[in-house]
């Protein structure tokens, strides 16, 4: 069924209303919190194009992944959308300090409370999020303030890059960057011979994953593990998916045997993470060659989205390669 | 009379087998399940040989894959053939009980009822553990059985078709309730993604313990029942002519078959098809006694669900398709085969 031209013009006139609201909202007030620095502008390349972002941004509002990288870097958006719980959890004290002190503008990436978003008067919008969540709200966000985006399938450390740039925020990176360098050239120094002799597998459950299945992880930190410190870890073939979407069930652990050692995620506190905890307590488990002569290392990954929980992961994996015993 | 058949032959228009026939599909329908318990436990994402299987079940000896089968296939078997007992059981008392060959147990809301409750469970209340949740879904199926159980009983007694219909709203009404929460928590949504499809993997038998003797109370008030809901398959009025105390009859059964469906909800989720089929299946076999349609019921079922996690264990090896997903593809088209035939099952 189509709709009348009445119709249909009415739905663009109420189209362009909202706009101009959103627009206003974001103009109004007296501008009195954005400098003469803030004014000039610079281009930045994202997915949306080349954007023109104010040189020093002071009121930035992060959507989707951008938030927690963002404040890595030292950032203070003045807006976020939310972050799950076991994300915030394992954040350092001062930056969860700074995700609290932000205005929560939406539950998740494509539920963005544009009117809440737009009474912040933001200078700048970083988004990272699906490109169906960007293509229903992208042009309206766009409306309210200079917007940067990024797909979901950027790489960790060009996103890194491309967040500092656009969130003028380079410094703590220049600095995270060197840290990171260090850090990946010492394991791969004292570890050489593990590193070229033994096979590892990483393997993880999170809080979605179906009872009774585990997956192997080739994704996420196990990547940065295999890619940079140069671990023999699996990785699936070029052009499949990822090992980490397959479910696979328990009876499947027993083929961990084939690897000369196992890690598995735990916490802060060295202890496995909750949804782990039904593997780890299975007799096959326990009974895993690997398991039974303490190489089963717990490693933390507290993320991967950016430099800052990649430097504590790599300090964890540090940790857990020094207690790996000698190969028989 | 009051009635939701669709097929309006009642008892004695269709032949009836005799006892020998009846006594000997009873064996090949236990034999049937015997093999396919076997081969649940010999079956699985990883290959391993009989005689390890052979091993692990009568020795005490501590190999992976003797774990494998201790831990996994055979608490999976277990829950597999008590959960396809409590949906066979639950889908022969509704049938009888609305006179409907259409009806399962989720048209009296109870997989709505344990959906909307395990929602609240995991959204609300952070809970993501299935030994946590599952209480939830047994709690949200009995309130809303017995919701609809109050609204279906009116001055003059209980409507089969009044309850029906309370089962149908009230499950809407919760379905739109869940929907609503998960849409505003997506990490609810993702975390009950597989509870949903309807699987007994990962369930180990601490789950299932609890649930049992509500089971077996179950099971005695649902062959207690079985002689007054023959009667009842005459009509209203011929039942109470023999002596049916039809309000009585009726709560008996809700009761029953809401206590093993609510708990065959609660441990494994809400498995489509198996409650519907496998009684159109018995009384196929053994015609319109309601006994031994309970009995057949009781063997068939959890055939159909241990043939079902079978198949989906193995088709997409070393991944899994939930027995929930299969028991709808291996359902569907048998139920339409058999509804074809010329005997095929009325009430």
């Amino acid at each position: 069924m189509s709709n009348s031209p009445l119709m249909r013009r009415g739905a663009a006139l109420a189209a362009a209303l909202m706009s101009a609201s959103l627009v206003l909202t974001a103009c109004g007030g007296d501008g009195g919190d954005t400098g003469d620095k803030a004014a000039k502008t610079r281009s930045v390349k994202a997915e949306n194009g080349t954007i023109e972002v104010p040189v020093a941004p002071r009121r930035i509002v992060t959507i989707g992944n951008t938030s927690l990288p963002f404040i890595d870097l030292g950032g203070k958006p003045v807006g976020v959308t939310e972050v799950s719980d076991s994300d915030i959890d394992v954040l350092p004290e001062e930056q969860k300090s700074v995700y609290k002190a932000a205005e929560i503008v939406g539950s998740s990436g494509g539920e963005v409370d544009l009117e809440k978003l737009a009474g912040l008067k933001p200078d700048l919008i970083l988004v990272q999020f699906h490109s169906n969540d960007w293509d229903k709200v992208g042009k309206r966000l766009e409306t309210i303030a200079p917007t940067v985006f990024w797909g979901l399938d950027t790489e960790w450390k060009a996103f890194a890059d491309a967040i500092a740039a656009a969130g003028n925020v380079t410094n703590a990176l220049s600095r995270q960057k060197a840290e990171f360098k260090e850090k990946v050239a010492k394991i791969q120094k004292t570890y050489r011979k593990i590193i070229d002799d033994t096979s590892f597998v990483d393997v993880s459950r999170g809080d979605s994953s179906d009872p009774g299945t585990f997956y192997i992880a080739d994704i996420g930190c196990s990547e940065i593990a295999r890619d940079d410190v140069g671990l023999d870890l699996p990785e699936a073939a070029e052009g499949k998916d990822p090992l980490a979407y397959e479910a696979l069930p328990f009876e499947q652990i027993g083929e961990l045997s084939k690897y000369d050692v196992i890690t598995y995620p735990v916490n802060a506190e060295g202890q496995p993470t909750e949804p782990f905890v039904p593997v780890v307590k299975t007799n096959t488990w326990k009974a895993l060659p690997a398991v039974s002569s303490g190489r089963a290392l717990g490693v933390f990954c507290p993320g991967n989205n950016s430099y800052g929980p990649v430097l504590r992961y790599l300090d964890s994996l540090d940790r857990a390669l020094a207690t790996l015993p000698a190969k028989k | 009379m009051t009635t939701l058949a669709l097929r309006q032959d009642g008892p004695g228009t269709e032949p009836v087998p005799g006892p020998r026939r009846r006594l000997l599909g009873l064996v090949v329908a236990l034999v049937v399940l015997v093999v396919l318990l076997v081969l649940s436990v010999m079956i699985g994402s990883t290959a391993i040989s009989p005689s390890v299987v052979w091993d692990a079940l009568f020795h005490s000896s501590a190999g992976i894959d003797q774990f494998a089968i201790r831990d996994f296939r055979l608490p999976r078997t277990i829950v597999g053939l008590v959960v396809g007992v409590a949906l066979g059981l639950s889908g022969a008392l509704i049938q009888a009980l609305t006179r409907n060959p259409l009806a399962d147990p989720g048209i009296l809301g109870v997989h709505a009822g344990a959906s909307f409750a395990v929602t609240v469970a995991v959204g609300l209340l952070g809970i993501h553990d299935a030994r946590g949740y599952m209480w939830f879904a047994f709690a949200g199926a009995l309130i809303v059985t017995l919701l609809v159980l109050a609204l279906g009983s009116t001055r003059q007694g209980s409507s089969p078709v009044v309850m029906v219909l309370a089962g149908v709203c009230i499950g809407s009404v919760l379905g739109g309730a869940r929907e609503a929460l998960q849409l505003t928590d997506p990490d609810a949504f993702d975390a009950m993604r597989y509870w949903n499809a309807g699987s007994i993997v990962g369930r180990p038998l601490e789950v299932m313990w609890p649930i049992l003797p509500f089971f077996a109370v179950a099971l005695i008030l649902a062959f207690a029942v079985s002689g007054p809901l023959n009667a009842l398959a005459l009509g209203d009025e011929l039942a109470v002519a023999q002596g049916v105390r039809l309000v009585r009859t009726r709560v008996l059964a809700v009761i029953a078959l809401t206590l093993l469906a609510g708990g065959a909800t609660a441990i494994a989720g809400p498995i489509g098809f198996v409650g519907l089929m496998v009684p159109h299946v018995a009384r196929w076999i053994v015609g319109p006694h309601q006994r031994w349609i309970f009995v057949y019921s009781i063997l068939l079922a959890p055939s159909l669900l241990l043939a079902s996690d079978v198949l989906g264990r193995i088709v997409m090896r070393p991944v899994e398709i939930p027995v929930g997903v299969v028991t709808a593809f291996v359902g569907a088209p048998a139920l339409v085969a058999l509804a074809r035939r010329k005997r095929a099952s009325g009430l």
